[in-house]
């Protein structure tokens, strides 16, 4: 049976949290086909250092390390049984065949890379967005993979099952420049998002509180220019921060603690200062100068007073 | 013959690590030890005010939302401190209730099938138990599906759970239609179901009805009775005892009401909170004695017990009234005044959702932007865990200072020059390390929170 071991660094515990709302697979029935060695949250006895000593004694095959959480080598701000993170994770990552990092944390660094007073607190390959984390940049695990980053704050349990699953089975996963399935962030947050005719439109909302508007160009909304397929695959399965009227966060991306102010759109005479991906400044100037002198009778009435 | 034990414990949010010594085979000392920092309250400062609805939720993973309505509520009051009034509608003020509610049902139902239960498994190999074994047990599996379930209702209203940051100071940034607020209602009595079903086996409002405890245990064959009657065997319902002295600081009518009760229950008043860090690795003055990333907390001075138990006892619940008489502040009340709180919370949840008009504004804008106000306010909020509190003070729009109190620090936080913390003092004098983790576990541990 292949294996998984899940660690934690410094961490919410937010993925795990997120991993259990899994369904198709759900939790357990990944688990029913894969191992679970250890999980701090989730298992009954309290022994992952005799786990990591059969690993590093090739006593049992590690297929999958899962991380969650920053890594830091500082025992004072990160300590399990005398361990740091850093540690446990260098114990066992010459042994396994996959290693995935779960979240932005252990992708990136992410907020508690912010962190003055301990300046060791990286990502697993990278920290933010150069390739300086933990392990060297060329590092490849049993499988010839580098670090498999599912970036996320918090990821989509589908995300990471779906990679699993797809490792599982020894399919090729391909990778995009930050080490992403390819597959999973080719897509934007926008993409599929239900406010996506005011976009088109360019029928921009001043507030919150209104299902109607597209919340990119006042409110701070990342949708576009942020890899991460939110409205393709919705989230708890039934929604997403852009359906409901929250603008996207750019959660998935390396930036996304260094930005700040995030329910407006920083603007240079009017043009937001990031304009949609793949799309030149000036070509998104002229289409929406466009899109502003025509009119959509629908996109400029509340929906319920439409035809 | 003293000796010292040190366990790395695990079923908890994050890690907390138990040291305890052992004189004669009895607990003489326990030490609750949080071992990870990751600096929020630093990282917090310098950062335009309103971000700090993004960043807070991020301190958990469980109970983000309700750092984010902490965080909601401390801005409100920066308003209401520089003489703003702020108007916010009763749906908007419903519809917070109501996703804040699903976090905590979320969050007991993991809490007692994920964390607690897989303990009874340690003390006995009763067959009839197997179903409560982790991934295998149909009935761990249960509680899997149906806490992911009732977090829907966050996602229709927030656009996800964890961590979304939907509430801001005016209201909430969704706007429902009656199709969303349907599948909510749906989503809360398939909760309902199941509930009635697997947790307590009766009716919502027989179980709501009960005043007598071992009533309640002689008629129901629900996992509650069956946990209770496997404790009982074990004679573990009464341990676990530590102040009786209980903390709630804010409302939510009619399932929590706020106050503190010593001998009697008095308003809760915020000049009495002190934060001291004697024992924390946060104190600047070093004396060797620190040994937790983890504050102590204390209202008058005294330690106080924050959570389901505490909000049950200051809510004047009669069921509770009567266990606390019968079994005291014990291992059994504490766990019990948890899963008490799924009922109640689905059985509200479902009122508020049916009286939630969708043609009242979702938000209404503050009257002027949060960066010009300066000044200093505070937050609270009742998380699944218990009392929250979040202090702010902002200057030339962003933040100068900002500190959380969490329920984990005032329940297991550090000790303080005269008293241990509540979970501390509840430990000392068991007799058995499994019994000692078992105490610990019952004031639903997060260790992310204990230290953010």
């Amino acid at each position: 049976m292949k294996t998984l071991l899940w660690l934690q660094g410094l961490t919410c515990n937010g993925n795990t949290q997120s991993i259990l709302n899994a369904e198709n697979p759900s939790f357990y029935e990944l688990f029913s086909k894969i191992e679970l060695l250890y999980h701090p949250s989730l298992s009954v006895d309290n022994n992952l250092m005799e786990i990591v000593e059969k690993i590093e004694s090739n006593k049992i095959n590690l297929t999958f390390l899962v991380v969650e959480g920053s890594i830091t080598n500082d025992k004072k701000f990160h300590n399990v049984g005398g361990f740091s993170i850093g540690e446990i994770v260098g114990r066992v990552v010459h042994k396994a065949d996959y290693i995935i990092a779960v979240g932005n944390c252990a992708s990136f660094g992410n907020i508690p890379a912010l962190y003055k007073e301990n300046p060791d607190i990286k990502g697993l390959q990278f920290t933010f967005k150069e390739k300086n984390g933990f392990l060297p940049p060329d590092f490849l695990s049993k499988k010839e993979y580098p670090v498999i980053n599912i970036t996320g704050c918090p990821i989509h349990p589908a995300w990471f099952t779906h990679t699993l699953m797809a490792l599982y089975y020894e399919k090729p996963v391909l990778l995009d420049s930050f080490n992403r399935p390819k597959e999973v962030y080719m897509y934007l947050t926008h993409d599929g998002c239900i406010r996506n005719e005011y976009f088109e439109w360019k029928e921009e909302i001043e507030e919150f509180g209104h299902k109607e508007g597209c919340l990119f160009y006042n409110l701070g909304c990342k949708g576009p220019i942020t890899h991460a397929p939110c409205n393709k695959i919705l989230w708890n399965r039934v929604s997403s921060k852009t359906r409901a009227g929250m603008p996207c966060l750019g959660c998935t991306e390396f930036d996304f603690p260094l930005n700040e102010n995030f329910f407006e759109t920083k603007k240079n005479m009017g043009i937001p200062e990031k304009v949609p991906i793949g799309v030149s400044k000036r070509a998104y100037i002229t289409i929406t100068g466009i899109a502003k002198t025509l009119k959509n009778e629908r996109t400029s009435k509340k929906l319920e007073e439409t035809d | 013959m003293k000796k010292v034990s040190k366990t790395v414990l695990n079923r908890v949010e994050g890690e907390i690590e138990l040291k305890l010594i052992w004189e004669n085979g009895i607990i003489k000392d326990a030490f609750i030890i949080a071992p990870n920092f990751r600096g929020f309250e630093f990282i917090l400062r310098g950062k335009p005010t309103l971000d700090a609805l993004v960043i807070t939720p991020r301190v958990c993973g469980i109970c983000g939302h309700a750092h984010l309505l902490a965080t909601t509520s401390a801005l409100e009051n920066l308003y209401k401190e520089a003489g703003y009034s702020l108007q916010t509608t009763q749906k908007a003020k419903l519809i917070r209730k109501i996703t804040l509610s699903s976090e905590i049902v979320q969050n007991h139902i993991r809490w007692f099938y994920l964390f607690v239960f897989p303990d009874l498994l340690k003390l006995t190999n009763e067959e009839s138990l197997f179903d409560y074994t982790p991934i295998k047990g149909s009935k761990w599996r249960k509680a899997v599906d149906y806490s992911s379930k009732i977090v829907k209702v966050i996602a229709l209203f927030g656009g996800q759970w964890p961590h979304t940051s939907y509430s801001i100071p005016g209201g909430v940034m969704c706007d429902p239609t009656t199709t969303e607020v349907m599948e909510a209602i749906s989503t809360v009595d398939s909760l309902i179901e199941f509930t009635e079903k697997e947790i307590i086996g009766m009716g919502l409002e027989e179980y709501l009805s009960i005043k007598n405890p071992d009533a309640y245990l002689e008629k129901s064959n629900g996992d509650l009775s069956v946990f209770f009657k496997t404790v009982q065997k074990h004679n573990l319902d009464k341990k676990g005892k530590a102040y009786k002295r209980f903390l709630t600081v804010c409302n939510l009518y009619p399932v929590i009401s706020k106050g503190t009760t010593k001998k009697k229950k008095c308003p809760f008043d915020i000049k009495k909170v002190r934060e001291i860090k004697d024992f924390s690795f946060l104190s600047k003055k070093r004396t060797g004695k620190e040994y937790s990333w983890a504050t102590a907390v204390r209202y008058n001075r005294l330690p106080y017990e924050t959570g389901p138990l505490a909000r049950r006892v200051n809510n004047k619940d009669k069921l509770f009234l009567n266990l606390l008489s019968t079994y005291g502040d014990t291992y059994f009340s504490r766990i019990w005044a948890r899963v008490d709180e799924i009922v109640k919370f689905l059985f509200f949840m479902k009122r508020w959702l049916e009286e939630l008009d969708i043609k009242e504004p979702s938000y209404i804008r503050p009257p002027v932007d949060i960066r010009e106000i300066e000044g200093k306010s505070y937050g609270v909020i009742e998380a699944a865990r218990g009392s929250l509190i979040h202090f702010i003070e902002t200057k030339e729009g962003k933040i100068k200072e900002y500190s959380i109190i969490t329920p984990s620090a005032w329940n297991l936080g550090t000790r303080c020059k005269k008293y241990h913390s509540p979970a501390e003092k509840a430990i000392i004098g068991l007799d058995n390390p499994l019994f000692a983790e078992m105490v610990l576990r019952s004031f639903d541990v997060c260790s992310v929170c204990t230290t953010h």
